[in-house]
């Protein structure tokens, strides 16, 4: 009976045991962290939520990350972007989040946002000619729209990245220099 | 299934515990840092952000006056290069000039006004408001003023460009005190006050070395060192590479093989101090040869019938022959250049000198010729450069007055002569003498250290201003400077300061001087030069403001402006009598007898610290020397006979000793350079000056004698004579370089393989 193979490794059970315990342990300890304290979704200085904006009231996304179709990065908008909107819409003037946004204004200090997609300095990535080929920004940020707070949906590393210019045939998009230059 | 006993649940969960907490730190090794995204408060206009954008303005790491174009991402410069449309740097820079990155970003910056808080020299500041600082200085000045006294406050520069040289001018003027002069080590007072004496006109003539096709060089490195070397460098390409066909001959004559010696079809190392000389063999030569074919043949005959080459050669140590060769090749030539500068403008002689080879450039028919000295037509704009260098005669009369306590307040800015004057001056041991002394600097130099009060000074990047290059390039050209970036720390532009200060002294100052800032002063006055030109050429009759803001908008976006066609300037024409009657015998003096001192130092200016200005930069730091490869400190070159004769060998540590002083360097055997002379390299042994410059390396300067050349009154800083005292130490001397030797590898051919 098979039972006689497991005597066999009767001596070494414990140890083996020991070891996967560690090894799912390491599993778990890594699940927990990238789901409970992960960065995917890292608190702002201001609870900015783009279901507001984006859904409710309807801004189209290059409204406010207006170089996203000219430049490498999309932009956030400047405080006096924030501001040309919001001095006119007096219903919210009082809530919490935007007498932060009030004070930052009024303190000439800029938004200290932190970065929810960020590829490294040897990507060389343009949004420019994504937004140029007609990728619209929920196939790599997901649907921005429905998030309170904004939450990384993709990857962003290479596997993701090469599949995706795979998949739609880019002309040279599987070139190491396409993005490492 | 056997029970699991308590200890062994223990060691399970124990397992279990470690693996989760390990797969957490896995987790948050992994992430990245938390970066931040930020936006502007205000985005400027033009502001793309990942886009770069170039603007361009004027080098200030030398006094050539190149143009450069600046690369902003973001508000931030990230590189500067040369700016193509400017016909002195031609889209090219040196290493000097691409190092200006560290100038703006140099840790050791003033970053706010500073107040001396115990002993001079010490280094102890603290900080004090603009506010604060302005009006104290302004009312101590003031009260001088009122009391009649402007004339003990004194204001020494290095050498300042374009209009606000004015700017400084006329706040003295206001003051009521004609004391304001300048000191740069590098300004080359022997050639102006030789072309004055030769030519009649005290300017730097453009060389035209692109189009000559035999170039005559006596000391002058122009392809490191000498007036404006990337220009220079440009010229060098073209006269060796630019004609089809046709390669242009260059002859270097130097004690030390500089990297235009390198570059020389010819090095030819004459006795130190006789180059002068050697000039005058090989124009007695030329006009003996019949290449001088003046009507006046038989006076230029007489006048240089002393220097036969037999006399020339003996005492120059040039074979005859090889001068009547170098005469012979420099009449026939059919544009031919003799330039002179280095230590044969730095001896005693230096303006007899260089007298003698302007001499050769006119026997020989190169004046106002392509390819030969040709003289620039009247400077863009009214200001003329340089007029007040002070020289070491200057100098020599502000550490008397100093002394004597006729300073009361002392103003220096953009100059160090603690650093860059010989030791005797005591010029650091006058300023104590000086019941006030204020730096308006960007950086805390050996000079800055002995004030009472630092004005930062925003650097040239950040800063408005404009130049007239000097030498010029043949037309009237203008650059203007003007602020690529923000101002990055609590510092003012140097003509703000000057302003500020003006508006607080009040009297006729705030009235005459009303501008707010630099910028308004830069471009009124281009503005008058502007109506000024126009209404010479009678386009217009009145003068349109569009018009005006249209050429401003433009010259701002080029940071240039010139008249090519305008090239044509008014060219000498000295006479030939005169020229006969400047001939003087160069003949050079060193400090020290040949029996106590018997070697003759040579210091040499860097390409990459000049006079020690750019040790502070990293970046040049670690550039290594072109000709020994050594980087970091300093050392002396010594010629393997010379070393071999004393015992030497490389990393020795010896003191070379002169009348003035003594250092201590490690030795290095270089063959190219005269035996008997020992070259060391200027730039270094700062003892402050930030943290990449102080305690590296010696300063030859502080051992140089207090020579004077008589005629320019400019220190004669390679008419000194040293000893060598060997130290019986060692220090290694880091290059990059591998051995001289070829270790049998038989690169140079068996025939010419010795080791």
């Amino acid at each position: 009976m098979s039972i006689s193979v497991l005597d066999a490794l009767q001596p070494a059970k414990k140890p083996a045991l020991l070891g996967l315990i560690l090894v799912v342990g390491l599993f778990f300890g890594a699940w927990v962290q990238g789901k409970y304290f992960s960065d995917r979704s890292p608190v702002q200085p201001i609870e900015f939520s783009h279901v507001v904006h984006a859904a409710d009231n309807e801004i189209p996304c290059q409204h406010c990350h207006i170089y996203a179709d000219r430049t490498p990065v999309a932009g956030v908008p400047s405080v006096s972007k924030c501001m040309g909107c919001h001095n006119f819409v007096p219903s919210v003037r009082e809530s919490p989040e935007i007498l932060k946004l009030v004070s930052y204004w009024e303190n000439r200090e800029p938004i200290p946002w932190i970065k929810v997609h960020d590829l490294p300095d040897y990507v060389h990535f343009t949004h420019k000619r994504h937004v140029k080929a007609g990728i619209t920004c929920q196939e790599c940020h997901g649907a921005v729209e429905t998030m309170d707070r904004v939450t990384r949906v993709a990857t962003m590393r290479m596997p993701w990245c090469v599949d995706c210019h795979t998949e739609k045939n880019v002309e040279h998009g599987r070139d190491c220099l396409t993005c490492h230059k | 299934m056997s029970k699991i006993s308590r200890r062994d649940l223990l060691q399970y969960i124990g397992a279990g515990g470690i693996g989760a907490v390990g797969g957490v730190l896995y987790g948050k090794s992994v992430q990245r840092n938390v970066e931040f995204l930020i936006p502007q408060v205000i985005p400027p206009e033009d502001y793309s952000p990942g886009v770069a954008s170039w603007y361009n303005t004027v080098c200030n790491q030398c006094s050539a006056g190149c143009g450069i174009s600046v690369r902003i991402r973001e508000g931030k410069a990230t590189k500067i290069e040369g700016n193509p449309v400017h016909p002195v740097s031609q889209g090219r820079l040196c290493a000097r000039g691409q190092a200006g990155l560290n100038v703006l970003y140099n840790p050791d910056r003033v970053r706010a006004p500073m107040q001396n808080a115990a002993q001079r020299g010490s280094g102890n500041y603290t900080e004090i408001s603009w506010d604060e600082v302005l009006t104290t200085i302004a009312s101590r000045i003031g009260r001088l003023r009122i009391d009649g006294n402007a004339g003990r406050v004194r204001l020494l520069t290095g050498r300042v460009r374009g209009h606000l040289d004015e700017l400084f001018a006329q706040f003295m003027e206001l003051l009521g005190s004609d004391h304001y002069q300048q000191y740069d080590f590098t300004y080359p007072a022997a050639i102006r006050a030789a072309n004055r004496i030769s030519f009649g006109v005290e300017q730097m003539p453009y060389y035209d070395i692109k189009h000559a096709d035999y170039l005559l060089s006596f000391g002058a490195d122009y392809l490191g060192t000498w007036l404006s070397p990337v220009h220079h460098s440009l010229a060098y390409g073209h006269l060796r590479q630019g004609r089809p066909g046709q390669r242009g001959k260059t002859v270097q004559i130097e004690p030390r093989m500089s990297l235009s010696g390198a570059a020389a079809d010819e090095w030819i190392a004459a006795q130190p101090g006789t180059e002068g000389l050697l000039a005058l063999g090989i124009a007695h030569a030329l006009v003996n040869e019949g290449f001088y074919l003046g009507s006046d043949r038989d006076e230029w005959s007489n006048a240089l019938q002393a220097y036969s080459p037999s006399r020339v050669s003996a005492e120059t140590d040039v074979s005859e022959a090889s001068i009547i060769r170098l005469a012979r090749e420099f009449g026939e030539s059919k544009s031919s250049l003799a330039i002179a500068g280095g230590a044969t403008a730095a001896g005693t002689n230096a303006v007899a000198s260089v007298v003698a080879v302007n001499a050769l450039n006119y026997l020989a028919g190169n004046l106002g010729q392509r390819g030969g000295v040709i003289f620039n037509s009247a400077p863009a704009f009214s200001a003329t450069a340089g007029s007040r260098q002070a020289g070491l005669q200057g100098m020599l009369e502000l550490v008397e007055a100093m002394e004597a306590g006729d300073v009361e307040v002392l103003l220096v800015h953009d100059a160090n002569p603690v650093y860059a004057l010989p030791k005797n001056v005591r010029f650091r041991q006058a300023m104590e003498n000086v019941p006030l002394v204020v730096a308006l600097s960007s950086f805390l130099d050996e000079t800055t250290a002995m004030a009472d009060f630092i004005l930062p000074t925003s650097t040239y990047l950040e800063s408005w201003g404009d130049d007239v290059p000097d030498p010029g390039v043949g037309f009237p050209l203008a650059s203007i400077s003007q602020p690529v970036v923000a101002t990055l720390y609590d510092t003012l532009p140097v003509g703000d300061i000057v302003l500020s200060l003006a508006r607080q002294i009040g009297g006729e100052l705030p009235i005459r001087m009303h501008w707010r800032t630099t910028e308004a002063f830069i471009k009124e006055r281009w503005r008058e030069e502007y109506a000024q030109r126009t209404a010479e050429q009678d386009e217009q009759d009145e003068q349109d403001e569009q018009d005006f803001e249209a050429f401003w908008q433009a010259a701002l976006e080029a940071g240039v402006w010139g008249r090519p066609g305008d090239a044509a300037g008014e060219q000498a024409a000295p006479s030939s009598s005169s020229m006969i009657a400047s001939i003087a015998d160069p003949v050079s003096e060193f400090a020290g007898t040949e029996n106590d001192y018997p070697f003759v130092l040579h210091p040499f200016l860097t390409a990459t610290f000049l006079d020690g200005r750019g040790a502070n930069l990293p970046w040049l730091q670690e550039l290594p020397d072109p000709m020994t490869s050594v980087v970091y400190g300093s050392w002396a070159e010594l010629n393997p006979v010379t070393a071999d004769e004393l015992g030497i060998s490389e990393g020795d540590l010896l003191d070379i000793e002169s009348t003035a002083g003594s250092v201590r360097v490690p030795a290095l055997i270089f063959p190219a350079i005269r035996p008997g002379v020992v070259a060391m390299p200027i730039g270094q042994g700062h003892t402050g000056y930030g943290r990449y410059a102080k305690d590296r390396g010696v300063n030859p300067i502080h051992i140089v004698a207090t020579l004077l050349d008589d005629q320019s009154g400019d220190l004669a800083w390679a008419a000194t004579r040293v000893k060598i005292v060997r130290t019986g130490k060692r220090l290694r001397i880091i290059k990059t370089d591998g051995v001289s030797r070829t270790l049998g590898r038989q690169i140079l051919g068996p025939k010419n393989d010795h080791s």
